[in-house]
């Protein structure tokens, strides 16, 4: 079990607001880290600045023990680390094909033929081959967030970060998208996952990181968090949202 | 001869039409021409001033960032002149200013002025037109083409551009009518285009009314022509609103497997 991503005092402020402090956790290979807190806690913040779409104002990413803001190339390191976003972004102005085409072109240089093979048997897995020639604009939100996972996994990364994934789909796609997440990890798929799922993370996370107020306030494995939790906040956050959800 | 001298409307309309056709003609073309080919050249400046301004200030010390700040100066300076100044007014100082240096010799033909005039000032507007596509695309665009390691160059030329020059079809649309129309100004340095025809044919026989209303219909056709292409242009834009759902064994239950870790 190598270690992929190590988080070293991570920051990030945004000017005198610091909304992340002292994050410290480290990600294995095969892992499946579910992030959980409320709105505001920190959580797509610090998905965010994992693969520099925020620039951390702090501390240290290590990627392979190498530092991955200096000591390695950012095209390499982002192609390596895939993002999911709530809002799928999907590239409105190519087809599902060629969204999962466009970066094994620009960034991994493939070659088309084998870009689309790939394409195919990622589309495939997802279930959303049949509709390689729709435009996003076409598709449901969960069709399009399976196609943006696709398109994440056809760069072959070695961890795949998940912000929100389902909170902008309608309750009756939540399902479709959690169980081609829920078949990733199965298969091994080293994943980061901000999620309000509960059910989801208990059942499939191998550790969940409570975030409270820009810190890590829990990391511990989910039977433990869900059942025993130690910290007073998780407890009340816990209470506040199992009532709801379970 | 008296008697073959019009006396109504109609007759002078098809007298002006009878005499002055090919000329007319002429000058359609050369309108239609200097439009065009002033605005695609506009587009093309506009697009390029539009990337050059949307490209971040390097990080670091100010004399890192000089370079850029002055370029974005640079730009800034040209947009407002040709977007504050009347082409017609521009069209002068350029053509006679260009003449003064030696640029361009008296006698050489006004076309090739003509049609940098046009793209020049189509580009100071265009710029601003493209730039405003550009915000218009929303955000998450960018940073997914990040997220996947693209560069800011592959992003913009893959996924940011195209979707911004869609948005902006209308108002490139808008600029070539105002093209078509406002190449009459052109008219000042003796470029023989429609405007031109409408005053000689009018001028010989003092017949203003008559002359311009004929070039009145030939404008208002071109324009209504252009109107109803780019309609088309930004259908076949949009693709196809069908798309075939392929027969296969597409099934979102099947199993996954990541290809195990290269060593």
């Amino acid at each position: 079990m190598g270690e992929i991503l190590q988080i070293n005092h991570l920051e990030k402020s945004f000017g005198d607001h610091a909304v992340l402090r002292d994050i410290n956790f480290s990600v294995q290979q095969g892992d499946v880290i579910c992030i959980i807190g409320s709105s505001g806690s920190g959580k797509s913040t610090l998905l965010r600045c994992i693969n520099f779409l925020e620039q951390p104002t702090g501390g240290q990413i290590l990627y392979h023990g190498k530092d991955a803001a200096t000591a390695w190339k950012r095209t390499l390191y982002n192609s390596k680390v895939g993002m999911v976003f709530q809002s799928f972004n999907l590239f409105g102005n190519l087809s599902v094909l060629e969204n999962c085409v466009l970066g094994q072109m620009q960034v991994l240089k493939a070659r088309r033929p084998e870009a689309e093979q790939r394409a195919l048997e990622y589309l495939e897995k997802v279930g959303m081959a049949a509709y390689r020639q729709a435009r996003p604009a076409q598709l449901s939100g969960g069709q399009k967030q399976r196609v943006a996972i696709a398109r994440a996994l056809c760069m072959e990364p070695e961890v795949l970060l998940f912000d929100e994934p389902t909170s902008a789909l309608d309750p009756e796609m939540v399902g479709e998208v959690l169980s081609v997440m829920q078949r990733l990890a199965a298969a091994g798929m080293t994943m980061l996952i901000v999620t309000h799922e509960m059910s989801f993370a208990r059942d499939v996370a191998s550790r969940v990181l409570f975030m409270d107020g820009g810190v890590i306030v829990e990391d511990a494995p989910p039977a433990q968090l869900f059942s025993a939790p130690q910290q007073p906040r998780t407890q009340e956050f816990l209470k506040r949202v199992l009532e709801r959800q379970l | 001869m008296p008697s073959n001298i019009p006396t109504t409307f109609i007759q002078w309309i098809s007298f002006l039409v009878d005499k002055y056709g090919q000329l007319f003609l002429r000058g359609t073309g050369v309108t239609l021409l200097v439009a065009l080919t002033g605005t695609v050249l506009g587009f093309i400046l506009g697009l390029l001033v539009a990337i050059v301004r949307t490209i971040p200030l390097p990080r670091g010390k100010w004399y890192r960032q000089l370079p850029m700040r002055l370029v974005y100066l640079l730009l800034n300076v040209y947009i407002e002149v040709f977007r504050g100044t009347p082409m017609i007014v521009q069209s002068m100082v350029i053509y006679y200013g260009s003449m003064m240096v030696g640029i361009i010799k008296r006698g050489t033909p006004v076309l090739p002025a003509a049609i940098l005039i046009v793209s020049i000032n189509t580009g100071a507007y265009m710029a601003e037109i493209v730039r405003g596509g550009i915000i218009s695309v929303d955000k998450g665009q960018k940073e997914a083409t990040t997220a996947i390691g693209m560069t800011h160059w592959q992003s913009m030329v893959h996924v940011v551009l195209p979707q911004a020059v869609r948005n902006i079809m209308p108002s490139i649309g808008n600029e070539f009518v105002v093209n078509i129309k406002d190449s009459s100004v052109l008219n000042v340095i003796s470029l023989n285009e429609l405007y031109f025809t409408g005053k000689s044919a009018a001028g010989n026989y003092g017949r203003y009314f008559e002359s311009f209303a004929i070039i009145a219909c030939i404008y208002l056709v071109l324009t209504f022509t252009v109107t109803r292409l780019l309609r088309l242009l930004e259908r076949k834009m949009d693709g196809s609103k069908n798309y075939t759902i392929y027969g296969s064994q597409s099934d979102s239950q099947s199993e996954i497997t990541i290809p195990a870790e290269e060593a």
